[in-house]
C-alpha cells in the first residue's frame, strides 16, 4: 500500500492538470432537460390551469416568495407557457378544480438541491415549495408521485416546470402524479431572469416534447 | 572496537566510490525525458480533434548497453466544441444544448526501451510501455458537467530518437511517435467509449 501511495498521489495532482473548456463559446447557451411519463397518454387530458406566479427557490429565504404576473418576467414566462399549452390543444381553464393537468412554474435563483433516484419526493422538507392544497385544499397533506426516476440537477439560474396530472389523482395513495418536467437552466444573467433566454427555452421544451398534444 | 574498525573502513570506501558510482550511472546507465505532447484520440467520434494539453514524463535504467527498463506517465486533454443539438438521452428524457466534449487521461506504468546505438549523437530507439490509464469522458456546457471515470489496461508503442549536440553533455532533444490503446469503458450522456485510441507526437528534453 505504502508503494501504492506515490502513484495515487501523483494520479491526483496529474487530475489537476485537465484543461478547462472555453467557456466562452458556452456561457450564452441554454440547457433543455424535459422528461416525462411514457405510461401517460396526454390526449386524455383537455384543460390545463396555470397559476399567476412563479415561486422563487432561494436559499436565503426563510418565507416562500413569488414573482406574480404585475411582474414582466413573470407574466412573459406564464405567457409564453399559456400559449404553447393552447397551440398543443389545450383549453385554459380559471378554474383549479376543473382542470385535467396543473402547471407550476419555478424559478432556481439560489440552491443547490439535488434530485436523484433515492430521494425523488425532495420537495417533503421543502417547506416554501408549492403547496399541494394550493391545488384544492382537498389535496392537503397530499404528496407528489414520479412515474419517472428524476435525475437531474438544480441549478443556480435555472426555470423549471412541472406539469401536474390533476385528472389522475390517486385518492387511495394521496398522490399526485406529476407527468412531464422541464429544466430550463442558463437563464440567468446579472444575477436576474433573462426573459429572452427563458422563453426561447419553454418553446425549446415544448418543441422537444412532440408527445404533448390534446389530439 | 573491531566492529567500530570494519564499519569506518567501509564508510570511508563508500564515500571514496560513490560519486564515481554516482557520476556514472548519471552519464551512462539512467535516462529521463520530460516531453510536450501532441496527441489525437483515433477511432472515435468524441473528442477526436488533436491537442497539444499534455506532458509527458519518463525515466529509465540501462540493464544492458541497450535495453533499458523503467517508468512512465502522461497527462493529457482533449476538448471538442459540438454545436447545440437535442440529445435522446432515453425514451423519455431528451436534454438540449451545447457542449464541450472532453477526454482527459494519465496513462502509467512500466516500459521496456531498446536503443539502437548507444553513445551516439543520435540514439534511435523503440520503447513499449505497459501499465494503466485513468480517463475522465466529459460533457461540460455552461450549466453542469456530466463525466464518466474509469481505469483500464493501456499498452504504447512508441518509436523515437534522442539526440545529443554535444558529446560532453547528456543533455540532449527527445522526439518520439506512439500510438497508445487503453482498454477503458466510458459513457456520459448517449457518447460510449468502448477503448481508447491515441496517436501523438512527444517533443521535449532527455538527459
Amino acid at each position: 500500500m505504502k508503494k501504492l501511495f506515490p502513484l495515487l498521489l501523483l494520479t491526483i495532482i496529474l487530475t489537476g492538470c485537465q484543461k478547462e473548456p472555453d467557456w466562452g463559446k458556452l456561457s450564452n447557451d441554454l440547457l433543455v432537460y424535459t422528461h416525462y411519463d411514457e405510461e401517460v397518454d396526454f390526449a386524455k387530458y383537455n384543460t390545463f390551469y396555470i397559476p399567476d406566479s412563479i415561486l422563487v427557490l432561494d436559499n436565503s429565504q426563510k418565507e416562500p416568495v413569488y414573482i406574480s404576473n404585475d411582474d414582466i418576467r413573470a407574466r412573459n414566462i406564464i405567457e409564453a407557457l399559456t400559449d404553447e399549452m393552447t397551440r398543443c390543444g389545450y383549453t385554459q381553464v380559471y378554474d383549479r378544480a376543473d382542470a385535467d393537468l396543473g402547471i407550476i412554474t419555478s424559478y432556481i435563483k439560489r440552491t443547490n438541491t439535488y434530485v436523484g433516484y433515492d430521494y425523488p419526493y425532495w420537495w417533503f422538507d421543502f417547506y416554501y415549495y408549492w403547496p399541494f392544497d394550493y391545488w384544492d385544499p382537498y389535496y392537503y397533506d397530499w404528496y407528489p408521485y414520479y412515474p419517472y426516476p428524476v435525475t437531474y440537477s438544480y441549478t443556480t439560474g435555472t426555470i423549471a416546470v412541472e406539469m401536474i396530472a390533476l385528472k389522475d389523482a390517486d385518492t387511495s395513495s394521496k398522490m399526485l402524479p406529476f407527468v412531464w418536467t422541464a429544466c430550463m437552466a442558463g437563464i440567468e444573467s446579472s444575477n436576474q431572469i433573462n426573459i429572452s433566454n427563458a422563453i426561447a427555452g419553454i418553446y425549446q421544451a415544448f418543441e422537444q416534447s412532440p408527445y404533448i398534444n390534446a389530439q | 572496537m573491531k566492529t567500530t574498525k570494519i564499519l569506518g573502513i567501509i564508510m570511508l570506501l563508500c564515500a571514496a566510490i560513490m560519486p564515481c558510482t554516482a557520476h556514472a550511472q548519471l552519464y551512462k546507465s539512467t535516462y529521463y525525458n520530460i516531453d510536450w505532447q501532441l496527441n489525437t484520440p483515433v477511432f472515435t467520434d468524441y473528442a477526436n480533434v488533436t491537442s497539444g494539453w499534455g506532458m509527458n514524463f519518463e525515466g529509465g535504467y540501462y540493464v544492458s548497453s541497450k535495453i533499458a527498463l523503467g517508468l512512465y506517465g502522461s497527462f493529457h486533454t482533449n476538448n471538442e466544441y459540438v454545436e447545440t443539438q437535442v440529445l435522446q438521452l432515453n425514451s423519455s428524457s431528451s436534454l438540449y444544448t451545447d457542449q464541450v466534449q472532453s477526454i482527459f487521461q494519465i496513462p502509467f506504468g512500466a516500459l521496456i526501451k531498446y536503443r539502437f546505438i548507444e553513445d551516439s549523437m543520435f540514439e534511435p530507439y523503440v520503447t513499449a510501455k505497459l501499465g494503466t490509464n485513468y480517463v475522465r469522458m466529459s460533457s461540460i456546457n455552461n450549466v453542469l458537467d456530466f463525466y464518466s471515470d474509469s481505469w483500464g489496461f493501456n499498452v504504447q508503442p512508441e518509436v523515437g530518437v534522442s539526440i545529443f549536440p554535444s558529446a560532453h553533455n547528456r543533455i540532449g532533444i527527445h522526439l518520439a511517435l506512439y500510438y497508445s490503446y487503453s482498454t477503458n469503458q466510458n459513457q456520459c450522456l448517449v457518447y460510449n467509449l468502448n477503448g481508447l485510441n491515441n496517436v501523438g507526437f512527444n517533443i521535449g528534453i532527455t538527459f
